[in-house]
């Protein structure tokens, strides 16, 4: 028999190379646009911005304000989409015994994770290169917010995905529930600069200290007021393990 | 090679629960190959679908010493808009073969031509049931499970299947489901018979043969005689 751990590995590496290709499509041009679509997005949102003359909330650059926003909060968004629906999308494929359910998951998840990075880079190279933006104060703390808002969009999804298996209307109420994400997750203020009142309100939002986490690592000086990392990574855990453990105990049924 | 501890099994259907699997413990001789018998609905097919893994059992555990193959004769899992190639070069992936070697031998084997780098989707039936016959067999398991394989390809095709399923009876075993009984001798020699009564082990297929005729004769005779014949 051979180890359990490089069978899943290889498993999952199998399916990341798969998702890749239905995902992308036959073209090589594929996962260019996989790439440009948020990028180019956030650019159009800036310059509309820039054009009414906004002034950044923080700091001297409106692109570098809102692109840490609001890559942020895609990235989480696209996650937890993208995981919601990994048991159905792979059905056919649970003919296969080497296959279960929390390798779609992983699979998934590599792969969005492998795309935004690249994407989070590319756009904070690029706005550096046109000289609006400097290099990020803390790279450390940046790569940590990055990796607990992966922790967190996959323990979100994955318990998602565990709920649609059992109640399928519930595709339709995580989609309602997650709507305002956009205006109560500090996208387009600084959480810290709210009246008290209302930030207490924000800070339940897990995304907001996300988008806040990334922020501490970018600024020099962003001192976040709000941000609560053990907040944060203690519902990203209890997430994952929700959802780990939903998949294993619902596996039987699903199948 | 396969151990079955204490499993069960149940379907529900419109609130209706039926017991396919009921409490069964079996460990499966090591040298030989198993016939699985029965009438249709008694769960042959469910009994191989949990000893391939692509179904949990409710309750207990299987065992399994060595490399079990999915239930064979199946063409579920392409995806239709990946071309063969592509559906070939993840299922090698996923069971840590060389692509390459694998992509090879399909082609030769299942002579799917040029087709290969064609959608799944554009496939007739034949030509799946080819292609994932011809890449179970590029895959070297320790346990083939077969579940009514006769029909596929022209006498062409079979006689090769014939051939090569024979190169590797000496290092790997079978499960078969057929209802064609000179399949059963050739293959199998020794069996299950299951049957909504219960589950039997037979040591030798042609015993197994013979109370499978037996039982259902039995099953014909309880029946109300037919109106007209």
């Amino acid at each position: 028999m051979e180890a359990s751990l490089t069978t899943q590995v290889r498993v999952i590496a199998a399916l990341v190379l798969r998702e890749t290709r239905a995902t992308f499509g036959t073209s090589q041009i594929g996962y260019l646009w996989a790439i440009i679509v948020p990028a180019a997005g956030t650019m159009l949102l800036v310059l509309l911005f820039s054009a009414v003359g906004r002034h950044p909330p923080f700091g001297a650059s409106l692109a570098l304000f809102f692109a840490t926003g609001i890559l942020t909060l895609e990235f989480f968004n696209k996650l937890s989409a993208s995981l919601m629906t990994a048991f159905e999308a792979n059905r056919a494929l649970m003919a296969y015994p080497l296959l279960k359910g929390a390798d779609f998951l992983f699979a998934r998840a590599t792969l969005i994770g492998a795309t935004y990075a690249l994407i989070m880079g590319l756009f904070f190279c690029t706005l550096i290169a046109l000289d609006m933006a400097g290099p990020p104060a803390h790279p450390m703390a940046l790569m940590e917010a990055f990796a607990v808002t992966l922790i967190f969009g996959f323990g979100f999804g994955a318990t998602n995905a565990v709920i649609v298996s059992l109640l399928d209307s519930w595709r339709h109420v995580e989609k309602i529930l997650t709507r305002p994400l956009i205006f109560i997750s500090g996208v387009f203020y600084v959480p810290s600069a709210l009246p008290a009142s209302a930030r207490e309100w924000v800070a339940w939002n897990p995304v907001l200290h996300a988008i806040e986490w990334l922020r501490n690592g970018y600024y020099a000086n962003y001192d976040s007021r709000v941000l609560d990392k053990t907040y944060l990574v203690g519902i990203a855990l209890c997430l994952v393990f929700t959802g780990l453990a939903g998949e294993r105990l619902t596996r039987s049924r699903r199948n | 090679m396969i151990d079955l501890i204490n499993i069960s099994k149940s379907y529900t259907a419109k609130g209706v629960k039926k017991r396919v699997i009921d409490r069964l413990s079996f460990s499966f001789p090591r040298d030989k190959n198993v016939a699985i018998l029965g009438p249709n609905g008694a769960g042959k097919s469910t009994l191989m679908r949990l000893i391939a893994g692509t179904e949990l059992p409710d309750e207990g555990r299987i065992v399994r010493h060595g490399r079990v193959s999915w239930p064979l004769g199946f063409a579920g899992g392409f995806n239709g808009s990946m071309t063969g190639i592509e559906n070939i070069r993840f299922v090698a992936r996923i069971y840590g073969q060389k692509t390459n070697a694998v992509i090879d031998y399909v082609h030769d084997f299942a002579e799917l031509g040029k087709s290969l780098s064609l959608p799944v989707r554009t496939y007739s039936n034949g030509m799946k049931a080819r292609l994932a016959f011809g890449l179970s067999m590029a895959i070297d398991f320790d346990c083939y499970l077969i579940d009514e394989i006769t029909a596929v390809g022209d006498e062409n095709f079979r006689r090769k299947s014939r051939k090569v399923f024979t190169e590797k009876l000496p290092h790997a075993r079978i499960f078969m489901i057929s209802h064609a009984m000179n399949q059963i001798l050739e293959y199998c020699q020794c069996g299950l018979l299951i049957s909504p009564e219960g589950v039997w082990y037979f040591d030798d297929v042609r015993d197994l043969i013979r109370a499978y005729e037996t039982s259902n004769k039995a099953r014909l005779a309880a029946q109300p005689a037919p109106l007209s014949s």
